[in-house]
Parts: structure tokens; sequence; C-alpha cells
């Protein structure tokens, strides 16, 4: 049967992360055809480890307005992206247009675009570059039998962590992302899931990269709009020998959003991976970012950024495993929190002794902008080899007062020394980010998060 | 008009509780040169941070006014716009905000949209050669990981730039080799040959004589224990690097005996 193609109704169910719900999505996935034995297996095994398995990081700290474990799913729908809506009437991706969704870059190699689970087409091309493969997660077997079997659930650990395991067991949208040996893409994929007010649907997508040897993409990952859903997701990243991958996330969901990634990568030999990551958007958002450097040359560079305010709270963990040596990694993260803002950055670097002649380095800059803003960083190293070159510095901190002054006597007012400098603060990591356009996007969300925060001073 | 000028009556000024300033009257009019020397910690620098409004200093009685307008009240930004520039003897890095957008917001904050993005571009690179500077200087991060000198030389070219009314130079000259001295001169002294610049007045904190070869003072002052000890002509700067402070010290307990 053709897979996934069917339109139509979608059907809805109120979401709980219960086995009741988990079996009437195994009903729905199945009038598709979309769910294998082996599949609904796997779903009722997460389910059981999300029950089981402990709220991710240390004891809630005194303070902590969010506690995992008290996470609540009221009013959330369910539904399978399986069944897709063409995209109808004024275009979503016109930031004219309601929904207010900010448009997509013009310029791209393909991508997909979902509103909830539920992908939209054909508004973006499936493949604008057509030596790239973007597909739905659940359409990818029947073209690529062999690769995706090899590959998904290879490395995203979906035992891992709690979030993981849900993320599993409802799993209901996806992408495949593949580029073949020695394809070279300087334009985006772009990967978008959308929410607006009129749904809070719970979105639990897998995606599923992969860059053959020499490959080169960059995909850009994006959550938009003004809905409050809770999105909770995996990614895997496979790259190839000599492969480079640059992968960007854009978290701008809306202010209720609670969204959760463990995104995961292995590198070839010579191969790198880049996490770039802003989280700008949603109520709780909790990413890890796990990169594994398990064959000589590999390197991964993380940059991430994140700026939570009014009650918002962001959760970051990075992880790089050294497995074997030379291998490098380059991890930097800037974080500010303004009102009552929290934020935690727990960044992991182990080398495993085999990994001689490995290059660590992880730096981490927090800012405080409230004194009822909150940010813990908690660096940590486990270094098993001699030989190896790490290093790890974090800081946490509030604005200087003497750059303002000094801004200020350069007959800048103070709210405007305060965007600049705190600007300046994001730039060493805004500058890793791939392509100016991105850049400036992110400079931009910034500029006007500063906005929201000082009039509220 | 009398009020013409940057001018303190009477200013006395506290840090945490203590009177570092014991009523200083200055005017500098426009087009001046004032030179106010004086040992370190006799209060040059707060008469600085207290005219460029440092909100840590508390000014405890006195007015501070340019071309007649309180400044006292106003914040810094403000006092910026009215006409006041300080040349920061430690000026503060401020990482990831380049040169070049420094300037363009200062200059845009003190003279809004006066000149177009070519004519300031213009700008900028003719004061960049004055001051005999690299254009890649516009990509840097202001002030960071700056040696002393290209601090002083950045402090000058926003000077150039903002072209301000009356301009404070706390120690610009302190700690800069020969070159670094000549190109901060020479920053000073087109400035001052400039359009914008004709009118300017200068208060030029030093310590040295040398910068005084660029910028003549018409009137030299000694600032001991925060107050002003003595005011002469420009021999009395000479007179205080062969003599040092002491003498004057010496004179002006005399006198009061």
């Amino acid at each position: 049967m053709p897979s996934g193609t069917a339109a139509g109704p979608a059907t809805l169910i109120p979401f709980a992360p219960d086995a009741p719900t988990l079996e009437r999505a195994l009903a729905i996935l199945a009038q598709d055809g979309s769910v294998s034995p082996a599949d609904a297996v796997r779903r009722r095994e997460a389910l059981a480890l999300f029950a089981a398995l402990p709220a991710p990081g240390a004891r809630p700290r005194r303070g902590w307005r969010h506690d995992y474990d008290k996470l609540t799913f009221d009013d959330l729908v369910w539904t399978t992206g399986r069944r897709r809506q063409p995209a109808v009437g004024p275009s979503v991706t016109d930031p004219d247009d309601e929904p207010d969704l900010p448009a997509l870059a013009t310029e791209n190699a393909g991508g997909l675009f979902h509103l909830g689970a539920t992908l939209l087409e054909p508004d973006v091309p499936s493949a604008a570059d057509s030596r790239v493969v973007v597909l739905p997660l659940g359409d990818a077997s029947r073209p690529h039998p062999e690769l995706v079997a090899r590959t998904l659930y290879e490395i995203a650990d979906w035992r891992a962590d709690r979030f993981s395991a849900l993320a599993t067991a409802f799993e209901n949208c996806g992408a495949f992302v593949y580029v073949p040996d020695g394809v070279v893409v300087d334009a985006p994929i772009q990967l978008v899931w959308a929410n607006t007010a009129a749904r809070n649907e719970a979105v639990f997508p897998h995606v599923l990269v992969v860059l053959g040897e020499g490959a080169r993409a960059t995909v850009i990952e994006r959550h938009v709009g003004d809905g409050d859903p809770f999105i909770c997701g995996v990614v895997e990243v496979h790259a190839g020998e000599r492969a480079q991958l640059d992968y960007v996330t854009v978290q701008q969901a809306g202010e209720g959003a609670r969204v959760f990634f463990r995104r995961t990568a292995r590198c070839a030999r010579d191969a790198e991976v880049r996490w770039n990551l802003a989280e700008l958007g949603g109520a709780l958002a909790r990413t890890v970012l796990d990169t594994q450097l398990g064959a000589v040359g590999g390197r991964a560079e993380t940059a991430a950024l994140f700026f939570t305010t009014g009650f918002a709270h962001v959760d970051l963990t990075t992880g790089t495993e050294h497995v074997v040596g030379p291998t490098t990694s380059n991890t930097a993260v800037r974080s500010a929190a303004n009102d009552r803002g929290q934020g935690r950055y727990v960044g992991n670097i182990v080398i495993r002794p085999h990994a001689h002649g490995s290059d660590a380095t992880l730096r981490d800059d927090a800012l405080l902008l409230s004194a009822h803003a909150h940010i813990d960083a908690v660096p940590a190293l486990e270094i098993a080899s001699n030989d190896v070159k790490a290093f790890h510095g974090a800081t946490v901190g509030s604005l200087d007062e003497d750059a303002l002054f000094y801004v200020s006597s350069r007959g800048i007012a103070r709210s405007e020394a305060l965007r600049m400098i705190t600007l300046g603060f994001f730039e060493p990591v805004i500058t890793r980010f791939p392509g100016e356009a991105l850049r400036d996007e992110i400079r931009t969300a910034l500029d006007a998060k500063i906005d929201a925060a000082t009039e509220t001073a | 008009m009398s009020a013409r000028g940057l001018v303190t009556r009477d200013l006395r000024v506290a840090v945490q509780g203590n009177e570092i300033l014991k009523g200083i009257d200055l005017t500098v009019e426009p087009g001046q040169v004032h030179a106010l020397m004086g040992p370190n910690g006799s209060g040059k620098s707060t008469l600085a941070f207290t005219i460029a409004g440092h909100p840590g200093y508390d000014v405890t009685s006195g007015s501070v006014t340019l071309d007649g307008e309180e400044l006292l009240g106003l914040a810094p930004d403000k006092r910026a716009r009215a006409g006041v520039f300080l040349s920061f003897q430690y000026p503060a890095a401020i990482p990831g905000v380049s040169v070049a957008n420094f300037l363009r917001s200062a200059r845009q904050a003190v003279r809004s949209g006066d000149l177009s993005p070519a004519k300031f571009r213009q700008l900028v690179f003719e004061k960049l050669d004055t001051l005999d500077m690299d254009p890649a200087f516009l990509g840097r991060y202001v002030n960071d990981g700056f040696s002393g000198g290209e601090k002083k030389r950045l402090e000058m070219l926003q000077m150039a730039i903002i072209a301000p009314k009356y301009a404070i130079l706390d120690e610009t000259d302190s700690g800069l080799d020969v070159d670094a001295l000549q190109a901060v001169g020479h920053a000073a002294t087109s400035l001052r040959e400039s359009e914008d610049g004709r009118n300017m007045g200068f208060l030029v904190i030093t310590h040295y004589p040398r910068i005084l070869r660029y910028l003549p003072a018409d009137v030299v002052h000694v600032m001991i224990d925060g107050s002003i000890a003595k005011t002469g002509g420009p021999d009395l700067a000479e007179r205080i690097e062969r003599e040092g402070y002491d003498v004057i010290r010496e004179e002006v307990a005399t006198a009061r005996a």
C-alpha cells in the first residue's frame, strides 16, 4: 500500500503518557500500516521505561519551579503525522498570513514543514536538491530499506533517559535526511515544527540524519509558533568518514511550550559534527546534545545559547565522549537569564583510556540580568588517558557596571547599552552558527527578547 | 554670555561618605585648553567621573553646567548628548561589540542621523588615518584584548567621531610610547583645526607637560587634596615638571599661614 500518503481528517486522541493511550495510538498507527510488530513492542517497552526511569539530572534544587516528576499533560492531543494535509489557502510559510509563523529561509536544499505532528505538503519541496533525500521518517524504509535498517535507533539510545523513552513510545512524526557519499550541499535542509494556539498537541518527532563519506550539509531544525505544545523528540546523526554536518536548532516555540530533545551524533573517521543550538522559546526546554567520537580524527563542535525570561526554564546538557584518539571537541555555551528565568547547564567531557592525543575544550559563560534570575553551571571532566589536552572553564556573572557606564558615557541610553552589552555577550557563540542570514536571525530574536525583558524591568 | 563653557561651581563630591572634592571652581570656555595636574589621589579622576555622571559619586553641593545647562541629575548618556566627552583612563571592554558598530551607535546617539552611511564611513576612515590606526581595528571588539596604547587611540577615535563640545582627557597620555602619544596629539590637533572642533573646550588631566605640546594649555590648574591649589599659565606645567608638587604644596601652606 502507498504508505503515508493518506489525506483526510486526522484522528485526534487526548494525550496521556499511559498504556491505554498508547494502545489507542497503536491502533491508529495500525490503520496506516505504519507500525510493525517490532515497533509496537519497542513502544510498549519504552513507555514502561518512561514510567520507571527517574527524572533527569540531579535532584531538583530548591527554587526550581519545574519538577519533571510533576509534568502535566492536560489538554494535549495526539495525532499521527502519517495522515497529511495539503497546505491550504494562505501559506503558513508566509509571515503576513495567519497563523503568524516565521518564513523559512528562502533558499533551501529541501525540507519538511509540520503543523503539530502533521506534515504539510507540498509547500516546501521534499528535496529541492535532487542529490539529497529528505523524507518523512515513516516513508524512508521503502526506498532505503537497507540504510534505514542499519541506522535507525543505532545511536539514539531511547533507553538513555525517560524523555527519550517517551518520545519513542509515542513517536508520531519525523524526518529522514540522507546526503550520499561525496555530495556537498550549500543551502540548508530545513525541518520545521510549527504550532498554533488553535490546538495544543503532543508532538514526538524522530529525526534521522545520515551523511555519506565526504558529504557536507547543514540541517536546520526549527520550532516556531504561538501554541503551547509538548514536544519531545530524538535526533540521531551518523556522520560518515570525512563528512561535515552543521546541525542547527532554533527553538522559538510559544511561551507555554515544553520542548524536550535528545540529539546524538556519531562521527566516523575524520568526520565533523557541529551542533548549533539556540533555545529562545518555551516555558521549559530540556536538551541533551551527545557526541561520540569513536574514530580517529573525529571532531565535535558545539555552540549553544539560551536566554530565559519570565518564568522560563532551560536545562541543557552536552556530552562529548572521546572514545579513541586523536579526536577533538570544542564546546562553547553562553546563557543569560532575566526576570525569574532559570537555567542549568551540565557539560560533560569523557576521555576514554584509548583516546591518546585528544583535545577537548569546554567553555561556559552565564549572565544574570536580574536578582531573581538563576543559572547553574556544572562542567565535568572525566579523563582516563594521559597525553591529552583538556580545558574547561565556567563563569556566572552579572552585567558589568563599568561597561554600562562606559557605553552610556557615549550618549547611548542605559536600556540600549544593556541591549548592546547583552547581545555582545552572545556574539562569540552566534559567530559559530553557519551563515550570516542565520546569525542575523538569532541576533534579531535575542534582540526581541531583550526588548521584552527591558520593558518589564 | 557668561554661562558659556563647562563650569563647575563649589563642587563637592563624596565617595562612601568621604569628601574627595572640596569645592571645585573651574570654567573651561569654548576653544580653551585647561590642564589639570596634581599628585595621585588628589581627586582629578573623581572630577572627571563626576562631570560624566558616574553613579558611584555623590555630589553633596555645587553645580556643573555646560553652556548654561545643569548637568547634575542627568544620566550619563544625556550628559554626553549635551556635549560632554570623557576619555577614560581605563576604558572598559565591550566583548562582542565591534568598534565599527560602537562608533556608529555613539555618533548616532549624540548627533542623531546627521550623516549618511557613506559620509560616516568616510569620516571614520579619515580619523583612522589621522590616528595611524589600521582599518582592521573596526572589526575588533571594543577594547577587548587591546593594548594600553590601542585603548587610548580608540578613545581619541571616539572623540574625533563624536566631536563633542567639551572633552575631558583623563590621563590619555599615560603609559603611551612616543608614537602613540604623537597619534593622540595629532587627533586632538586635527580635531581643533576642523569645522566641528574649532570651539571645543578641553580639560586635560595629566602628569606630564608633553601632551600639552599638542594641546597647548591656556590655563593650568594644580589640584591637591581635592582643591585647586594653584592656577596659572603654561609655565606652571613646566615648573611642576622641574620642581614637583611639594613646592606647590609648601607655597600654598605658606600663603595660608
